[in-house]
C-alpha cells in the first residue's frame, strides 16, 4: 500500500515535471517560429531591396573616349532570384500563420500539431529548393563558367552580388529553423522515454 | 497544483500504460518500405541519367558538354548517390522493424531525424540542378548567358528528364518526413 503511494507520487512529480519540459518544449516552439518567420522576412527585403545601377565605361572606337552607359542589375532578371523570394516570402507567411496556431494551440489538438508539422516539412522544401537555385545562379554569377561561356559578373556588380549573399545566408538560417521545428516532435518523445 | 496533478493523473497513466504493447500510436512500416524503395529507384535512375549525358557537337570544332562542367550537377549527382545509398540501408532497417516490432519508436526518431536531412539535401540539389538548367534552357540576355539547349539537344533532355526524376525523388522524401512525422506525432503524450 505503502509503496504503491509512493509510486502514485513518484509518478505525480514525473508528471509535473513532464509538464515543465513541455512547456519549455512549447517555448522552444514559438521563438523557433519567431525566428523562422523574421529571417525568412528578412532574407524576402533583402532580395526585393537588391537593385543597383552601375556606370560601365564601354569604348567604341579607339580614338573616342569611352561612353558611360548605366547598366543596371535588378533582383528579378533571374528566373532563380524571383523563385527564391517567392519562396522566401510564402515561408515568412506561413511562419506568421503559424505562430498564430501555435498560440492559439498550444499543443492542445493533436490533428493541429500534426498538420502544422506537415506543412513545416513542405517549407523546408520549398526553402532548400529555392536557397540551392539562388545559390546555384549565384555561384555562376561569381565564378562564370568557361565550357558554356558564360562571363562572370560579380566582379562588375560587386555591391548586388554581396548583398545577395547576405539574403541568402539569411534564407539559410532561416530553412535551418524550420528543418529544427520539424525535428522538435523528436525531442519531445526522446524526453519521454 | 497538487489538486490538478492528482486530476490527470489517470488519464495520464491511461496513456502511458500501453508502452511496451504494440498497440500504442499507429504506424506504416509497409508503406515505409514501398516509399523508400521509390527513393532508391527514383535517385538511381537520376544519377543514371545525368551521368550518362554526354554530347559531343561540332561546332565547327568538336565541343563537348558533361554534367562535370557545371558545378551544380556534380552536387546533384553526389546528392542523389547519397539517397540512394540511404534509401537502401534504411530499406533494410526498415524490413527489420516490421520482422521484430520491439524498437520501433527508436527507430522511427532516427527514420524522422535522416530523412528530414535527406529532404534538404534533395531539394536543395534539386533546385540548384533546375536554377541552373533554366538558365541553360532560355538564357539571360541581362547578363549575357547565352542559351545552350539549342546547340546540345541531348544533353539537355538527359538532364531536363534527371531533374524530373529527381523532382519525384524529393516529393519521396518529403512523404517520408510526413510518414515518420505523423507516426511519432501519434505516440506524443499531449
Amino acid at each position: 500500500m505503502e509503496g504503491q503511494g509512493k509510486a502514485m507520487m513518484m509518478e505525480g512529480v514525473e508528471n509535473s515535471k513532464g509538464r515543465e519540459k513541455a512547456a519549455v518544449g512549447g517555448a522552444c516552439d514559438l521563438v523557433l517560429r519567431l525566428l523562422a518567420l523574421a529571417l525568412t522576412l528578412a532574407a524576402a527585403i533583402v532580395v526585393g531591396v537588391d537593385n543597383h545601377t552601375k556606370v560601365v565605361p564601354i569604348k567604341i572606337l579607339d580614338g573616342l573616349p569611352p561612353v558611360n552607359v548605366p547598366v543596371p542589375a535588378k533582383w528579378h532578371y533571374l528566373s532563380a532570384f524571383v523563385y527564391f523570394l517567392v519562396a522566401n516570402a510564402i515561408a515568412s507567411t506561413y511562419g506568421a500563420f503559424s505562430l498564430v496556431l501555435a498560440i492559439i494551440n498550444k499543443g492542445k489538438s493533436r490533428g493541429l500539431g500534426s498538420l502544422i508539422t506537415v506543412l513545416d516539412a513542405l517549407m523546408v522544401a520549398l526553402l532548400f529548393s529555392g536557397n540551392g537555385a539562388a545559390s546555384a545562379v549565384g555561384v555562376l554569377g561569381y565564378y562564370g563558367n568557361s565550357h558554356v561561356q558564360w562571363k562572370k559578373v560579380c566582379n562588375v556588380f560587386d555591391n548586388f552580388c554581396h548583398q545577395f549573399a547576405a539574403s541568402v545566408l539569411l534564407s539559410l538560417l532561416g530553412s535551418a529553423a524550420f528543418l529544427l521545428l520539424v525535428l522538435l516532435p523528436l525531442l519531445r518523445l526522446q524526453r519521454r522515454n | 497544483m497538487a489538486s490538478r496533478d492528482k486530476t490527470e493523473d489517470p488519464e495520464h497513466r491511461l496513456s502511458s500504460t500501453p508502452i511496451p504493447a504494440p498497440a500504442a500510436g499507429v504506424d506504416y512500416f509497409h508503406f515505409d518500405l514501398i516509399l523508400r524503395f521509390l527513393l532508391f529507384a527514383s535517385s538511381l535512375v537520376a544519377v543514371v541519367v545525368m551521368v550518362t549525358s554526354n554530347q559531343t557537337e561540332y561546332v565547327p570544332l568538336p565541343r563537348p558538354a558533361k554534367f562535370r562542367y557545371s558545378p551544380a550537377f556534380i552536387y546533384f549527382v553526389a546528392a542523389f548517390s547519397v539517397s540512394g545509398l540511404y534509401s537502401i540501408l534504411t530499406a533494410l532497417a526498415s524490413l527489420s522493424v516490421i520482422r521484430k516490432p520491439a524498437l520501433k519508436t527508436k527507430f522511427l526518431l532516427y527514420f524522422l531525424f535522416w530523412d528530414a536531412l535527406i529532404l534538404g539535401i534533395l531539394a536543395s540539389a534539386t533546385g540548384t540542378a533546375g536554377g541552373v538548367a533554366y538558365v541553360g534552357l532560355k538564357g539571360n540576355n541581362h547578363v549575357g548567358w547565352h542559351k545552350i539547349c539549342n546547340v546540345y539537344d541531348k544533353y539537355c533532355r538527359h538532364v531536363g528528364g534527371s531533374i524530373g526524376v529527381g523532382l519525384v525523388g524529393s516529393i519521396v522524401s518529403v512523404l517520408l518526413v510526413w510518414l515518420s512525422a505523423f507516426s511519432l506525432h501519434s505516440r506524443v503524450p499531449q
